[in-house]
């Protein structure tokens, strides 16, 4: 008993406590919520069952009703269009922005800082604010556009369904790019002022400094981002909430809002949990890749 | 002939800090220049300067009989040894060394031969492709060599290379560096803030301090004939002794400002009665009177590093003597001291400047 006590007082018993604390926390909040999401995704669940916790088996019926859906293949399509898409253009609009502020000039850092403000902002707010940038009768990007003779008429950016998905994907970007660019900036700047110098001495231009030294050291960080990027644009549903509601006619509908809508607007839990099992499985491969590059950056 | 480098009246400021004043230097093909002085002296902008790694404020600065203040560092052609190394720690000792020759755009056959035969020259052919994390600070530091060998470049510059080596190593590299340089017949600047490296290796030191040069020479010229007390003190280790003294009625000798000092002659013509910082080296103190006249003192404490021996007197000023071997001296025993004749340096106590010229 004494030996116990000493050993979690100061020996290996009380790292194991610690280590414990940490594990159940995350079985009992994160853990056990998604294995009965995966238990329900094969159950009949509906309104009047939820209340209990075990539910009539459907076997595979969930999965077969998700495939043959109609909207299975919109969805999956706007779902790769929506987070590439977002993805490719925050980074490369987040890594111009670190590189012009890794420039130094007078108020870099400041300016940098302000950036952030669009990124500490709540999902819906920016949803609502976009809502109003991209109004088709009073939205100031129709009349900016309209001012530059670049349209003659307003676009009904959210109204329309051949640009509902891209309304979404610009508020999106908006909102993303200056989490992109400030990871991106730590990397930058972890790399060695002198590096650069040898490497000017050795005959590189800026270009070529670009490509054989910021490039490949800042390999860790990208796969890093961008590994992040596909996470966090997966899990946006603030603005398809706030500015489309998946509309019109689910010509703006991603898997994550088409999970909560089959859940929640039509109460068929089963095959909302279809959604967010496959959405599970597609993060799971992202999240290796993520840990893979973090894993190379503590190795450089 | 025309100079390899040559800076005239080169100014550099940041802000309203003048970090470098006045420089005048000239380097001759093939010298093996040192730029010396205490940290902060202004070396490693005068060296980054030459680089072009910062703009100089005003003077000029060419290589080559060829004006390059503007010249971007990319086509000066210099090539530089880093305190850090700076190697690319994302590629392999091999692409290392042939980064430069990657850019100009020599074939891969050519650029491989290239680096077998540097990594002979620099003794790293077994590491070719290791990264630069997997080896030790001396294989780094000759990866950094390699680097600047292989492109033949107008002149090697180097910035402290030797100062994140051990003791040992550090003696072994200075004689290696000297060698190659020596083999290669390159032009070199090479900047550091150990007056011994600077000594025995360079052909020409530069002493520099608060961005001036305060002399510039052959190392033993500096030794010899100091041009001021800032150079007296720094070249030659241990460093000198300063003791005030009053030049005698002759004015060809000087009296000590200590108890029971004689008169010293000296060869330096000076006013009668003029007061005068005396410089002695330890090494030209001698204990006993084999120099002739002698004064007592007492002995405060005694170093020992077995090759020489250290002395330090009591009361002030303090003087340092060393003497080869070992010593039975201990503190508090009373000695008397001589002083080699003709090896007496007078500098003015306001200006600093010797007496000599």
């Amino acid at each position: 008993m004494r030996r116990a006590l000493q050993s979690m007082r100061d020996g290996i018993g009380f790292d194991t406590m610690l280590v414990i604390l940490a594990l159940s926390y995350l079985f009992v909040f994160a853990g056990l919520p998604l294995i009965y999401n995966v238990v329900i995704s094969f159950q009949t669940v509906d309104v009047f069952s939820l209340g209990t916790l075990l539910h009539p088996s459907a076997g595979a019926e969930n999965y077969e009703n998700i495939f043959d859906d109609r909207q299975a293949g919109t969805v999956l399509w706007n779902t790769i269009i929506f987070t590439l898409g977002s993805v490719a253009i925050q980074f490369t609009l987040g890594f111009a922005l670190a590189l012009f502020f890794h420039q130094n000039f007078t108020g870099a850092t400041w300016i940098r800082g302000l950036f952030l403000a669009a990124w500490v902002m709540p999902g819906l707010v920016v949803g609502v604010l976009w809502n109003w940038l991209l109004s088709g009768d009073f939205g100031v990007i129709n009349h900016v556009l309209e001012s530059l003779g670049i349209i003659d008429q307003p676009v009904f950016w959210r109204s329309n369904p051949d640009t509902s998905l891209y309304s979404v994907m610009i508020a999106n970007i908006w909102y993303g790019t200056p989490f992109n660019m400030i990871l991106l900036a730590v990397g930058l700047s972890a790399i060695p002022e002198d590096l650069y110098e040898a490497a000017e001495l050795d005959g590189a231009n800026a270009f070529q400094r670009f490509w054989t030294i910021t490039l490949p050291m800042m390999r860790a960080t990208i796969g890093a981002v961008l590994a992040l990027g596909v996470i966090f644009t997966l899990q946006q549903f603030d603005l398809f909430a706030a500015i489309t509601q998946g509309g019109p006619a689910g010509s703006s509908t991603v898997a994550q809002y088409w999970s909560w809508e089959l859940s929640f607007r039509e109460f068929d839990f089963g095959r909302g949990a279809v959604i967010s099992v496959l959405m599970i499985v597609v993060v799971l491969f992202v999240s290796l890749f993520y840990v893979r590059s973090t894993k190379a950056e503590t190795q450089l | 002939m025309t100079a390899q480098i040559e800076l005239e009246n080169v100014q550099k400021h940041y802000g309203t800090f003048h970090a470098l004043k006045d420089i005048d230097l000239s380097i001759p093909k093939g010298q093996f220049v040192a730029l010396v002085g205490p940290s902060g002296c202004g070396k490693s902008t005068l060296l980054r300067s030459i680089a072009g790694l910062e703009r100089i404020s005003s003077g000029t600065l060419s290589i080559e009989g060829t004006v390059v203040n503007d010249m971007p560092p990319r086509k000066r052609d210099l090539a530089m040894v880093f305190q850090s190394y700076a190697l690319y720690p994302h590629m392999s000792v091999r692409d290392n060394l042939t980064y430069a020759l990657r850019l100009k755009g020599v074939s891969k056959a050519d650029r491989a031969k290239a680096a077998q035969e540097v990594a002979g020259v620099i003794g790293l052919q077994d590491l070719l492709d290791r990264k630069p994390k997997e080896l030790s600070g001396g294989q780094r530091q000759r990866v950094a060599m390699g680097r600047a060998i292989i492109r033949e470049p107008k002149a090697f510059l180097f910035d402290e290379p030797l100062s994140n080596l051990d003791a040992a190593l550090r003696v072994r590299m200075r004689k290696e560096v000297r060698a190659l340089h020596d083999r290669i017949g390159a032009t070199s600047v090479y900047v550091t803030h150990d007056q011994i490296e600077a000594m025995t290796m360079a052909d020409h030191v530069v002493v520099l301090q608060a961005g001036v040069i305060e002399q510039q020479g052959a190392p033993m010229a500096l030794y010899e004939r100091p041009a001021n007390r800032f150079v007296a003190g720094f070249i030659g280790s241990p460093a000198m002794n300063f003791v005030p003294g009053v030049v005698t009625e002759t004015g060809r000798g000087v009296r000590l400002d200590m108890p029971g000092a004689p008169e010293i002659a000296t060869e330096i013509d000076a006013a009668p009665g003029r007061a005068v910082d005396v410089g002695l080296r330890p090494e030209h103190l001698a204990i006993g009177a084999s120099h002739g006249t002698s004064f007592p003192v007492q002995v405060a404490a005694v170093e020992q590093t077995g090759s020489s021996c250290y002395l330090f007197t009591e009361g002030a000023p303090e003087l340092l003597v060393t003497t080869d071997g070992t010593s039975a001296l201990r503190a508090g025993a009373a000695i008397d001291l001589s002083i080699a004749p003709g090896q007496v340096h007078l500098f003015d106590p306001e200006t600093g400047l010797s007496l000599r010229d």
